[in-house]
């Protein structure tokens, strides 16, 4: 005898209906004056991101049956946006989630901070000092492209599976970007102000705090925000193999135990950790010692000043359209 | 200036930029270096300044050579070469830095007023005007108290009127102050309006074509018959037509 569990489920119609919501903020958004678009216009990519995937995953699942042909339930292929959410309700709430974040961020802070501290002075000196950065440039670019993955069994070798090994390959990842940066930075020194500097009487020490370091820090910071996105993505490569705790831990570690939903739950979350370290390196470039050299509003400034071209250029196309 | 040219090495030979230079120029004395593009006026200026050294002659300043920079003889750049990172009160403060506080502050807020900055101490280059931002390198340049001020186009990078309006601030604080200037330019009416003297060059290999004296009283009038020939010689010097 066999009990009928339930009829499969009819297709579900609800991302369809909220991406047509999604399209519309769209075209909405295209249409308004800033600020509005900036907030609507992501949301509305995001939305139809979240729709696209939910619609992936119901193409994706398939019905389960018996013997007899009885349907017993939907095998998810991979999980959908709100089987991910409560898949992730127990890391979260007992703070496994928090703890392997935290322990991810300090390996990511340790190493950073080691790469930072060699590698600006090092590229400093070499930036300043001709010889010395014929002699070290090549080696430098000779080691850059070796992908820090590629260093993973020598970590294990070195350190063992503990955080140094971690640590070790974040230094390794961020030290190459920052040491390149800093060099070229200092290289790139308009000839100018250093020609004003000596003009007045500066040299040695004065000359450097002055003149170099000031005239070298935008793109240093500029290079160290782009070796901390390094960082991070190598952080998670790290833990999947190096180490046993940590956001790349969790998702080597919920793949083992067939926890998909946990799997996306984890990439999610390293995706808005990996934001939110961007945006607070952004910070930094409003500092009233480094704002000149980002010239942040120019990209609006443009954009507001090609509109009204834009915007004629358009009636002109859709008034020939309609004719 | 004796005998002064200089020679560059560059791929597949030697460009040869000055040659047997002469010039002296009088303490508190306004010369105008004039001539096309590549003659040569900069690198001589350069070598003035102390920033390169002439292949062959010598370039003596109160009778002594020139061996290197020195902030008695500072340079005003075309690109201006303050620094963007610092205020405009750090910027002007730049030469006084071993001196004491009291007397930093002094002298700092009467440069600074002396070119019309006052109230933008606090401001970055980046907020001002490229007018003002050159201000800024003059307030920077006079207020170690320069014996020699060289100016390499220094207005080169500023929109007609504003030029105009800083060619009457640099006279006005070159008779206040009392410096030599030595002032590089192609343009033959700047040239004329400041200077006592116009050294004409000609191009490669830089020579000076004629020295041409201006004894105009200022401030000068454009529309004089005296202006007009002096305009007329030097454009015949340079070797362009002066009617288009």
């Amino acid at each position: 005898m066999h009990v009928l569990l339930a009829e499969p489920p009819g297709p579900n119609l609800a991302p369809y209906i909220v991406a047509v919501f999604a399209v519309v903020l769209l075209r909405v958004g295209t249409r308004l004056r800033d600020p509005a678009p900036k907030v609507l216009l992501p949301l509305a990519a995001f939305v139809l991101f979240v729709c696209a995937w939910q619609v992936a995953a119901d193409l994706a699942r398939y019905e389960l049956r018996d013997k007899e042909g009885n349907f017993l339930r939907m095998v998810e292929v991979f999980p959908a946006p709100w089987a991910t959410l409560v898949g992730m309700r127990e890391p979260f709430t007992d703070g496994t989630l928090l703890r392997y974040a935290v322990a991810s961020l300090y390996r990511v802070a340790a190493g950073f901070v080691i790469a930072a501290g060699i590698g600006i002075p090092l590229g400093l000196w070499a930036g300043w000092h001709l010889r010395g950065f014929q002699a070290i440039n090549p080696l430098i670019q000779a080691l850059r492209p070796i992908s820090p993955i590629a260093w993973i069994p020598i970590a294990i070798l070195w350190f063992g599976v503990k955080d140094a090994s971690a640590i070790f390959l974040i230094a390794l990842s961020s030290f190459f970007p920052i040491v390149t940066g800093a060099m070229t930075a200092v290289r790139t020194i308009p000839v100018v102000y250093v020609r004003s500097a000596q003009n007045f009487g500066l040299t040695g020490s004065e000359l450097f705090r002055r003149v170099v370091l000031p005239a070298a820090m935008p793109q240093i910071i500029t290079a160290l925000r782009f070796a901390l996105g390094i960082a991070w993505m190598v952080i998670v490569a790290a833990e999947m193999i190096a180490v046993d705790s940590g956001l790349g831990y969790l998702v080597m570690d919920a793949r083992n135990a067939n926890y998909y939903d946990r799997v996306v739950g984890a990439m999610i979350t390293i995706g808005i950790i990996g934001i939110l370290l961007d945006l607070g390196m952004r910070r930094l470039e409003l500092l009233d010692e480094v704002r000149w050299g980002f010239p942040s509003q120019r990209e609006e400034v443009v954009e507001e000043a090609a509109r009204p071209r834009l915007d004629a250029e358009r009636e002109r196309t859709e008034t020939a359209v309609a004719r | 200036m004796r005998g002064v040219s200089k020679v560059f090495a560059r791929q597949g030979g030697e460009l040869e930029v000055l040659r047997d230079v002469n010039l002296t120029v009088k303490s508190g004395e306004l010369v105008c270096l004039l001539g096309p593009s590549g003659c040569g006026k900069s690198t001589l200026l350069n070598m003035v300044g102390g920033f390169d050294a002439p292949s062959t002659g010598t370039i003596e300043i109160d009778g002594r050579p020139v061996t290197g920079p020195d902030p008695k003889r500072v340079f005003v750049f075309q690109e201006y070469g303050i620094f963007p990172w610092a205020s405009v009160w750090d910027n002007v403060a730049l030469g006084l830095r071993h001196r004491p506080k009291e007397e930093v502050a002094r002298i700092t807020q009467h440069y600074v007023e002396l070119v019309g900055l006052a109230g933008f101490e606090r401001s970055f280059p980046s907020e001002l005007s490229g007018g003002m931002r050159q201000r800024v390198a003059v307030a920077r340049a006079l207020a170690v108290s320069p014996d020699v001020v060289f100016m390499d186009e220094p207005l080169g990078a500023l929109d007609s009127l504003t030029r105009l309006a800083m060619r009457s601030e640099i006279l006005r604080l070159w008779q206040s102050e009392g410096m030599t200037i030595l002032f590089v330019t192609h343009d033959v009416d700047e040239s004329i309006q400041l200077a006592d003297r116009v050294v004409v060059m000609s191009p490669r290999p830089g020579r000076i074509a004629e020295i041409v004296s201006v004894d105009l009283p200022h401030p000068r009038d454009i529309g004089s018959p005296e202006y007009g020939r002096i305009k007329n010689r030097l454009y015949e010097l340079l070797g362009v037509t002066h009617a288009v």
